[in-house]
């Protein structure tokens, strides 16, 4: 009983045809087909609902008139239809968003640039620009993903964030990605032999070693996500105040959130990592449970302070 | 469904040219496909069909019928459906089409629907792909951008009080969304984390106000977390080799560095709030000493022996 998507999907494709058959007279099928993403019986069944829609009277000059003439499409009586539909907010913010990422990422070029001007313009207030994405690529970004692309092997010298360990690697890149501020190339570790991600802007050399390997056609999941191992280290904390910030920023199980304090639970691949936490922390967190934490925090904090004696 | 998109192409057609707001019972009269004999059949009917209008985004508006507001219709006017055209070129947009595929919010694309509102694509696909994402909130960022757009009051709700601003800007950094904008009353110019606002809701009336003349708002966004405060001191931090390449991009332009002949370097930041500068000194773990000023240099030790 209700419009499925699939009905507002046809209609929003018709008032998106519409406008440019009638701006564009004579515009040939494969034209429409390929603009809209019609195939041609679609296109031919779209038309026809055309040419019995129109004004009330619903006769002869009243409705719409749709024909494919020699392969080209002329659509009349439809002055209503001819401008085309603005968009909605998220359509709006979609479209000039991603546009301007690439651009602030350095990967557009002239026509882009030209179009996010148009787009501004009918968009957006005068005078202010009003979006702005800043994703600045690191070094080696370009290297990186050229070396996807081309099946080159990679050789990197790539500080872990959890251990502050440096390492030389040699990596098959797979796909070069940015999410939540920053940027990522996923690929497979020949020193590790498995999948790894690694954080860009904490590779301090990347250079060809001169191997190849074979790209793979299918396109990789470009994301970030813990995956649990069986060496993880769990760890409870009592947050207090501000500190329930943790609970947004980190994959974390909420176990108790009362108005005085939230009770977290989290699992890191390295004890490092809830360590530096800890401690930025300050009194704003208590250990619950957690014993390879609770060492690592203490560890931790005496190494620094050593600095300072 | 053939039907039913027959019956909407007809109300959208008649709504775009009766100029006037018309009752849903003139509708139930005069436009073809609805049920003239059943009474909750032809409401139920006429609910989702202008449900379905309006998520595509068409302005249907509910108005009074004549200036002694008893009876109510509905309208579309004409320059709240229709897009200005921008006049893109079909090179502009391929280009556009490039931008969609490879910027993702939550890792899915928006904007593929513009683009065909604004004349589809042509073309090949074949470049080099981005996957770019910007967050998981795009119905959050999407109304504020409307705001920003039609220049609407914005109300919502932000550490735990309700914010009325006027919008102006909207900018993406470090992985988050940044709303630029100043209070209803106040002409000093605020930032808000949109991740941390919620129940956002846009003013009636557009046109509002008018955004100050010449402000970016990507001046208004911190570059760093200890960037906002009142403090004005100088940090003088000494970074080991091994992370001094680290400490260096991290900061970027707006540190003064020194080299030195061992490999590391030496560092004099602009702290404007120390807490938060502190916490990110403890990420750099022993290899990062904090020499000056003393005060902070104690403030820091304090910090770290706490436990």
């Amino acid at each position: 009983m209700t419009n499925s998507p699939k009905t507002a999907g046809r209609i929003n494709r018709l008032l998106a045809m519409l406008p440019w058959v009638i701006g564009n007279p004579f515009s040939s099928v494969d034209d429409v087909c390929t603009r809209f993403g019609y195939t041609r019986v679609e296109l031919i069944r779209d038309l026809n609902t055309v040419f019995v829609c129109g004004l009330p009277g619903y006769g002869p000059g009243d409705l719409m008139d749709a024909t494919i003439d020699d392969d080209e499409i002329v659509v009349e009586m439809a002055e209503y239809f001819s401008r085309p539909l603005r968009l909605t907010a998220p359509e709006a913010l979609g479209i000039l968003a991603s546009g301007k990422a690439v651009q602030s990422a350095g990967s557009g070029g002239d026509a882009l640039d030209r179009a996010i001007v148009k787009l501004e313009r009918v968009l957006l207030p005068e005078g202010t620009e009003a979006v702005v994405i800043d994703i600045p690529e690191p070094r080696f970004v370009d290297a990186l993903r050229t070396a996807a692309i081309e099946g080159r092997v990679m050789q990197i010298d790539h500080t872990s964030i959890a251990t502050g360990e440096g390492k030389v690697r040699d990596i098959e890149p797979w796909a070069v990605f940015t999410t939540l501020g920053n940027w990522y190339v996923s690929a497979f570790c020949r020193s590790a032999a498995a999948e790894r991600v690694f954080r860009i802007d904490r590779i301090r050399t990347a250079k060809r070693t001169g191997s190849r390997f074979t790209p793979d056609p299918a396109p990789h999941e470009a994301a970030v996500r813990y995956t649990p191992a069986d060496d993880d280290v769990h760890v409870t904390i009592r947050l207090i105040g501000e500190a329930r910030w943790v609970a947004e920023y980190y994959p974390v199980d909420v176990i108790d959130d009362g108005p005085e304090a939230m009770t977290i639970r989290m699992s890191v691949g390295d004890a490092a990592v809830a360590a530096r936490l800890l401690i930025r922390l300050g009194r704003n967190a208590e250990i619950v449970d957690g014993p390879e934490a609770a060492v690592a925090t203490a560890d931790l904090r005496s190494r620094i302070l050593e600095r300072y004696s | 469904m053939q039907r039913v998109i027959e019956r909407i192409l007809n109300l959208l057609a008649y709504l775009l040219t009766v100029e006037h707001p018309v009752t849903a019972d003139e509708i139930r009269n005069t436009v073809a496909g609805y049920d003239r004999d059943n009474d909750s059949a032809f409401h139920r009917t006429f609910e989702r069909d202008k449900d379905l209008l309006r998520r595509l985004g068409i302005p249907i508006e509910r108005e009074a019928t004549d200036v002694f507001e008893v009876e109510f219709g509905y309208v579309v006017h004409d320059d709240r459906y229709a897009l200005e055209d921008p006049d893109l070129t079909d090179e502009e947009r391929t280009a556009l089409s490039l931008a969609v595929q490879a910027v993702g919010f939550g890792g899915r694309p928006l904007g593929q629907d513009a683009l065909m509102k604004l004349g589809g694509v042509v073309g090949s696909f074949d470049g080099t792909q981005l996957g770019a994402d910007l967050g998981e909130r795009a119905d959050t960022v999407a109304v504020a951008f409307a705001a920003i757009s039609e220049r609407r009051m914005l109300t919502f709700e932000y550490r735990g009080r309700t914010r009325r601003i006027r919008p102006y800007g909207l900018v993406h950094r470090r992985g988050h969304w940044y709303l630029v904008g100043s209070g209803s009353s106040s002409d000093e110019v605020r930032v808000y984390r949109l991740d941390r606002a919620s129940a956002l809701e846009s003013g009636d009336r557009a046109g509002a106000f008018s955004p100050p003349v010449g402000l970016n708002p990507t001046d208004e966004v911190l570059h760093h977390p200890w960037d906002a405060g009142d403090g004005t001191e100088i940090a003088m931090v000494v970074f080991d080799e091994e992370v001094a390449w680290i400490a260096e991009r991290e900061l970027g332009p707006r540190a003064t560095i020194t080299h030195r002949r061992d490999g590391s370097i030496e560092a004099a930041i602009d702290v404007a709030a120390p807490a938060a500068f502190l916490g990110w000194l403890v990420g750099f773990e022993e290899r990062a000493q904090l020499t000056a000023p003393p005060e902070l240099r104690r403030r820091f030790i304090s910090y770290v022996e706490v436990g």
